[in-house]
């Protein structure tokens, strides 16, 4: 890399920055005083104790660095006494790159610590931000990214892959509960709900979706799927890109729009819920002007209102609650996972530290797509495996779904025998279905009807005799026929044209047009021509003119007086029906 | 006790020191308006938890946090740390008061009372300070990210709080003559006029700073923290 590239770099970097100095953003920068409290709160510290770099208030020193160098009055003029520098190379680049991205999840546990209130988390992200537009980031960063920008999720599944998906899930979801009404509906406007998911669900664990969806049936929720704009993270949180950010919400909003749902449900992750919820409409520019809510809040409303019943007894393992950073430091989620989990476990343990001063998965801010940093990433993970180990807990419940690959991982590594679930396989597994509202609405809903004999046929009578027309009505109705009556052959036709019925039943011996001039009219017609028609006389002397006319002859031929089975069976023959299996 | 009748140099180093306190309010002013030049920002999603909290709780929740050593894990469980922050910073206080009373009020600086609290606090803030620059020095994780400002800082501000001693005692006339005092009020000068210029100056911020974390996380529902 030529030094005049290495320089336009920097000039972009500055650039950027510039865009991102907000009032709270310099505040960070100029608020830091060095004091090292922040220190004992990261995870990378805590296990690289000998590596003074692991430290936050460095990490954020290398914006700062940046920043005191074109802002700040000491550091423009005396920039070595307050550590002012800009990157000079592409090799102090990649060092920038290894400091934001490999070393730090953005977790924000330095933040809560720092008693000036510095938001070094922030800066990180800032940072990587700033990198990012240069192209310097790490190719898990960068391929995912791309992925979401061009393909529309940051996993790369394509439309006909998740489509797919979802029916699979369907037709397990309605062999599970036995209802075809189970089906997950797709872009289905004018619902209550419009739930979103991360493309982890559709690519490696469908089962979620699966279980979301059970729970939505149960819940008796109007509720749908989008084609598009279903994918509710965002890869921009992670590295620093405020456009993609915007851009990947956006396309969950306009989706939601679009379907004029009701509410937008964000299926549990911890940084798609944070982009989506919190810092979407910031990115995207847009006031929230509609409901968004995690599907946590979604499955305890559910409860709370007596829409799905559980059983706590279903889960006597003991689990444990792993908060996820996003939920808990960055959006305030943290007693509603518990008292859901109360609901569907009989054996629930804390681990310490919880809630807004839990550590980190060590999967976060991205960790899970840079490879290259695998090996600190689970060193680091031996504080988050100490903590799971101290609870005996054989589960590990998360609402994340990067800490479910963080935690899987560490699990694996250090070897700790459990589990991790999320809070929609646990509620999913311990619904009670007999007492959810899907079944109590199919308690007042009327059953279906049976199927009939000739359910959904649309059959015009005609015979200018009354008692006949009812009659052959009587019949034909209770066969699940709809019936239309003509006295004559002049109503026949003009009906005939009007209805275009599945099959004609004609009376030969009629005043004024008889059934054979009706007859002759109605195959020499077109558009009437192909409809069947089934003669029913009580002159069986007019079959031979009947026949011997230069026209197709009719499908059926029936004498009065007639027998109900009999006139059913021959409109069944006529239609061509006797072959389909009733489901009476 | 003794009557305040200052020399003609110590008279004049006096004026330098109301000057000095002059312009460094002018340059925190100056100070305040730059950063409030640069963009502020509005939350434009909906309310986090609405319920129990919103961002004016947040803002006086991060304000107060100061106070509430509990409310952090990092000075909850660094408690010994929290209070030597504590005792340090009422020490800048009371040398500060010091240096303005001398020269408005020596009988109250003489009371005794209050002449004990101040070489009390003074005399621990001194203390704190030799620990807080050893600190520094000798712990690599601190000399990575300290810059000359930062030990340059912590340095005036312990010598300034050992010169604070000497100066109290002058003021009670254990120590004689205007040179104490003249070093104290000039080195208190160079110090309001530095601080603006310095990491000293995070008091301006600290505010600020507080206030807009506290504010997002309130819009969000994060603060105040919910525990178990």
């Amino acid at each position: 890399m030529s030094a005049n590239e290495t320089t336009y770099k920097i000039q972009a970097m500055r650039e950027l920055l510039a865009k991102k100095l907000t009032r709270s953003v310099v505040g960070s920068l100029v608020g830091c005083v060095h004091c090292g409290m922040c220190n004992d709160a990261c995870h990378y510290v805590k296990t690289h104790p000998d590596d003074p770099k692991m430290t936050p208030s460095f990490k954020a020193d290398q914006l700062r660095k940046l920043f005191k160098y074109n802002y700040d009055w000491t550091g423009k003029v005396f920039p070595w006494w307050v550590g002012a520098k800009e990157p000079l190379t592409d090799a102090d680049l990649d060092v920038l790159k290894d400091i934001a991205f490999g070393t730090c999840t953005n977790c924000r546990r330095c933040t809560l610590n720092c008693p000036m209130g510095v938001d070094t988390a922030v800066l990180n992200r800032i940072m990587r931000g700033l990198l990012t537009s240069v192209g310097v980031m790490p190719e898990g960063v960068r391929v995912v990214s791309k992925d979401q920008w061009e393909i529309g999720n940051q996993m790369g599944v394509l439309k006909e892959d998740y489509l797919e998906t979802l029916d699979w899930m369907s037709d397990e979801l309605v062999n599970e509960v036995n209802d075809p009404n189970a089906r997950i509906p797709v872009d289905e406007p004018d619902c209550d709900v419009i739930y979103a998911i991360n493309p982890r669900e559709a690519k490696y664990d469908p089962r979620t979706i699966a279980a979301a969806a059970k729970i939505f049936w149960a819940a008796g929720e109007s509720w749908t799927m989008p084609s598009e704009g279903w994918d509710q993270t965002n890869f921009g949180l992670f590295s620093g890109d405020d456009q993609l950010g915007g851009a990947a919400a956006r396309r969950v909003y306009e989706k939601m729009k679009e379907l004029k749902a009701k509410r937008l449900v964000i299926s549990e992750c911890g940084h798609g819920y944070r982009s989506t919820r919190c810092e979407g409409p910031n990115w995207a520019g847009i006031d929230q002007d509609f409901q968004m809510e995690s599907s946590i809040f979604t499955m305890l409303r559910y409860l709370k209102e007596g829409r799905i019943k559980v059983d706590q007894a279903k889960l006597r393992e003991r689990v444990t609650y792993h908060d996820s950073c996003n939920l808990a430091r960055s959006c305030g989620i943290t007693e509603e996972p518990r008292e859901l989990l109360r609901a569907v476990a009989t054996d629930f343990v804390e681990m310490t530290p919880n809630r807004a001063e839990n550590f980190c998965c060590t999967g976060g801010g991205g960790a899970m797509s840079m490879s290259e940093y695998t090996p600190r990433r689970l060193e680091s993970a031996k504080v988050k495996a100490d903590q799971i180990a101290a609870t005996g807990a054989k589960i590990v419940v998360t609402s994340c779904h990067n800490c479910v690959d963080g935690l899987s991982d560490l699990i694996k590594h250090y070897k700790l025998g459990c589990e991790v679930k999320q809070l929609v396989d646990l509620v999913a597994d311990a619904l009670v279905i007999e007492e959810c509202a899907v079944m109590k609405k199919a308690k007042v809903v009327e059953m279906p009807k049976p199927a009939l004999p000739l359910d959904g046929r649309r059959i015009l009578v005609v015979d200018d005799e009354a008692d006949i027309r009812t009659f052959l009505r009587t019949v034909l109705e209770d066969a699940g026929a709809e019936v239309y009556e003509a006295g004559d052959g002049n109503q026949a036709l003009a009906q005939a044209r009007a209805l275009k019925p599945n099959l004609i039943t004609l009376d030969l011996s009629m005043e004024g047009k008889d059934g054979i001039e009706t007859f002759a009219e109605l195959r020499s017609e077109n558009g009437l021509a192909s409809i069947p028609v089934c003669v029913v006389t009580g002159h069986p002397e007019f079959r031979e003119v009947i026949y011997s006319r230069a026209v197709p002859p009719p499908e059926g031929y029936m004498d009065k007086p007639i027998k109900e089975e009999q006139l059913v069976e021959n409109v069944r023959r006529i239609l061509g029906l006797q072959d389909h299996k009733l489901h009476a | 006790m003794t009557a305040h009748e200052p020399s003609g140099l110590l008279h004049s180093v006096e004026i330098i020191h109301w000057a000095a306190l002059g312009v460094m309010a002018v340059v925190y002013t100056l100070r305040i308006r730059w950063l409030l030049a640069f963009r502020g920002t509005r939350d434009r999603q909906a309310p986090g938890s609405p319920a129990r909290t919103d961002a004016r709780k947040g803002a006086m929740y991060s304000l107060a946090n100061v106070m509430m050593p509990w409310s952090m894990e990092s000075t909850r469980r660094g408690f010994p740390f929290y209070v030597t922050f504590v005792l340090f910073h009422l020490g800048v206080v009371a040398g500060i008061a010091l240096a303005f009373l001398s020269t408005l009020s020596r009988p109250f600086l003489q009371a005794p009372a209050v002449a004990a609290a101040t070489l009390a606090l003074l005399g621990a803030a001194f203390l704190i300070g030799l620990y807080r620059i050893a600190r520094r020095l000798l712990r690599r994780v601190m000399r990575l990210i300290s810059t000359p400002d930062d030990y340059f800082s912590v340095t005036l501000l312990t010598c300034w709080f050992l010169l604070g001693v000497f100066a109290e005692l002058n003021v009670l006339g254990r120590i004689g003559g205007d040179g104490v005092m003249v070093a104290y009020l000039l080195l208190t000068s160079f110090f309001l006029l530095y601080v603006p210029f310095s990491k000293i100056s995070h008091y301006l911020y600290y505010p600020f700073t507080r206030i807009w974390l506290g504010r997002t996380l309130g819009h969000r529902g994060v603060f105040p923290l919910q525990r178990g």
